[in-house]
């Protein structure tokens, strides 16, 4: 951690800390009670920390997709959908097959990060293809998506056991293991971490990732080099989008059992901020998701204790992303930024 | 169909378009003077909020409509700001933005009133309505004038297009730029007036309900002209006022599809448009 850095991260934590006394102070309660009551619900014991790793998962994957398509010079905002389409596509799978339960967890995250890649390719081709707008595109897929989850499961993949707009549940053997037991955090979370360590190798040592920063630092000189943009632009939003989709296959196999339309309560959007709090970095996401994990859990533990409204951090976080705007993260964004 | 049903369905498109028309004309705004506006569904949701509870606290709706729009002016004021004086990224700094703003909204929902998702029935302005609808129309028509044929108009696309050459000009492109962001804050605003208290008379969580995007998708497919952005609005209201007509009348059609609709459209509409939609030359871009 250089110095920049380490300044940037000391101003974030004492404006948070500012922000939410102040969000305290105007709720009638004291900052001492409050505090105390956000960090014993983010890390007071075996089941609260439990709710803050699961919340760390759950943004750690989408946050890791949306960070190599930003890299790439690409606003994914759809993030939140090819998390539904690929917990969609887990879920189901997860109900139709019936193999070992190592194959059947594999082939959940697979069909997972199958479903969020095919979502997120929609986006790059038209990118790709028809240099359409994919801050536009990836807005109207999360849209699409929802409709078309609730289409999916309310008709023709109708459950018989179903009590919402859901799949049926996924059998017991296929429940992700815990790593804490008869909490919600699961095995999800090392893979997630192993995933950020791929991508780390994957972004800094490989081709593929020299022409996807290539493409997104300088997309005019990668073009002159004889990097094709196009086809950075597709593989990048389906990669993008297939570890969004993981995101939905950890949720769907590991908290919920099954796939419900209300599986994510905006996790692909707070996940923009955990990716740019993190600096676009893979393994400082990683940290990034935790303290985003933290303020999820301990947020509604604030709010069942002191009753400060758990909206409050939502002001915080986008306060957070507000402020990081100011540091070009981003470098020279030309084709990536339209 | 019989006529008066058609006309039904033109005048529920005016009502269901005229948000995202009033939200898409602060859009072409702040864009043609070079700073995108993601923030338009946050300062929406800022006006719709702020309004209610004005209306709530005074009881006159008008106080409620003009603090909405001020309230809307002053987030486009943020982003200006940051934009101009900090020389933010936009995009970022608009996502944040809206965050602030729906996660405010919602904060201040329990704050005030107690309670979440909703506030209590507001005095309201539905007499009001109509104007609104042709004073969106109207200002549709008065800012494609004033921005293709005054001297105004001249300095704010110069500083969409080239502020370098505005500078040399004796214009004052963060100036410019900043009053840009103001007033597209406080015509989203309006939007956000409009549906809380011209077509509600109230504000509840997620009523806004992604037309700030819709209005982005608006402006790019109106090419960054007030008058072609009223058009594409106006077509995403017919489409939400046929999805009101169509629910339940037709047996093979999904509810879900025609909800997804307008969407499906605007998705098409970037197929269709390939190349042909380019954005001013400086948006987006930091000056100097």
């Amino acid at each position: 951690m250089n110095r920049e850095s380490a300044k940037a991260l000391a101003i974030g934590t004492f404006g948070v800390a500012a922000a939410m006394s102040l969000a305290m102070i105007a709720s009638h309660v004291s900052p001492i009670v409050g505090f105390n009551a956000f960090f014993y619900g983010a890390f007071g014991g075996k089941q609260q920390i439990a709710e803050t790793l699961a919340s760390t998962t759950a943004l750690l994957f989408p946050a890791l997709g949306i960070a190599i398509a930003f890299r790439a010079g690409l606003f994914n905002i759809g993030a939140e959908g090819q998390l539904l389409i690929g917990g969609l596509l887990a879920g189901w799978i997860g109900t139709r097959i019936d193999v070992p339960p190592a194959i059947a967890i594999a082939a959940i995250f697979l069909a997972g990060a199958i479903g969020g890649a095919l979502w997120g390719a929609i986006a790059g081709w038209l990118k790709a293809a028809r240099d359409a707008n994919e801050v536009i595109s990836t807005l109207m897929l999360n849209f699409i998506a929802a409709s078309l989850a609730l289409y999916l499961v309310t008709g023709p993949l109708r459950a018989p056991d179903a009590a919402g707009p859901e799949l049926s549940l996924l059998p017991h053997a296929y429940w992700l293991p815990t790593l804490l037991s008869h909490t919600r955090a699961t095995i999800a979370l090392p893979i997630a971490l192993l995933a950020a360590f791929a991508l780390r190798y994957v972004l800094d040592s490989t081709w593929f990732g020299y022409r996807l920063r290539a493409a997104g630092e300088a997309p005019e000189a990668a073009r002159r080099a004889g990097i094709s943009l196009s086809r950075v632009a597709l593989w990048a939003m389906a990669w993008s989008g297939a570890l969004a989709g993981m995101g939905g296959a950890a949720l769907v196999a590991g908290e919920l059992h099954r796939f419900n339309t209300q599986l994510s309560p905006g996790y692909g959007f707070i996940a923009i901020a955990v990716a740019l709090v993190g600096g676009l970095e893979p393994l400082t996401i990683c940290v990034a998701a935790l303290a985003f994990g933290a303020l999820e859990s301990g947020g509604l533990a604030l709010q069942a204790a002191a009753a400060v409204p758990k909206d409050a951090i939502h002001v915080i976080e986008g306060l957070l992303v507000f402020a990081l705007a100011a540091r070009r993260y981003l470098g020279a964004r030309g084709a990536g930024a339209r | 169909m019989t006529l008066s049903l058609v006309l039904s369905l033109f005048a529920l498109a005016l009502v269901r378009g005229t948000p995202i028309l009033l939200a898409a004309l602060g859009g072409v705004l702040s864009e043609r003077a070079g700073i995108v506006n993601i923030a338009l569904e946050g300062e929406m949701t800022a006006g719709a909020f702020a309004a209610a509870l004005l209306s709530y606290f005074t009881r006159d709706p008008w106080i409620g409509a003009i603090g909405g729009v001020a309230v809307g002016a002053a987030v486009g004021f943020a982003l200006g700001f940051a934009a101009t004086r900090w020389r933010v990224d936009q995009i970022v700094a608009g996502m944040g933005i809206n965050l602030i703003c729906t996660g405010g909204a919602a904060f201040g929902l329990i704050y005030v009133f107690n309670q979440a998702g909703v506030t209590p029935q507001v005095p309201a302005i539905n007499q009001a309505l109509w104007p609104m609808v042709l004073l969106g129309i109207a200002l549709a028509a008065a800012l494609q004038w004033a921005i293709a044929r005054t001297p105004i108009g001249l300095r704010l696309r110069a500083c969409g297009e080239n502020p370098h050459a505005a500078r040399a000009a004796g214009i004052d492109p963060l100036a410019v730029r900043l009053y840009a962001s103001t007033i597209a804050g406080g015509l989203a605003g309006l939007g956000g007036v409009f549906l809380a208290l011209g077509e509600l008379n109230l504000y509840s969580d997620g009523m806004i309900a992604g037309r700030g995007f819709i209005a982005l998708a608006a402006v790019i497919f109106g090419r960054w002209t007030p008058l072609g952005a009223a058009g594409v609005a106006l077509i995403f209201g017919l489409l939400e006022a046929l999805q009101f007509a169509l629910q339940g009348n037709i047996a093979w059609l999904p509810s879900d599809f025609l909800q997804a609709l307008p969407y499906i459209a605007a998705l098409l509409a970037l197929l269709g448009a390939s190349g042909r939609y380019r954005p001013p030359a400086a948006e987006g871009k930091p000056y100097p």
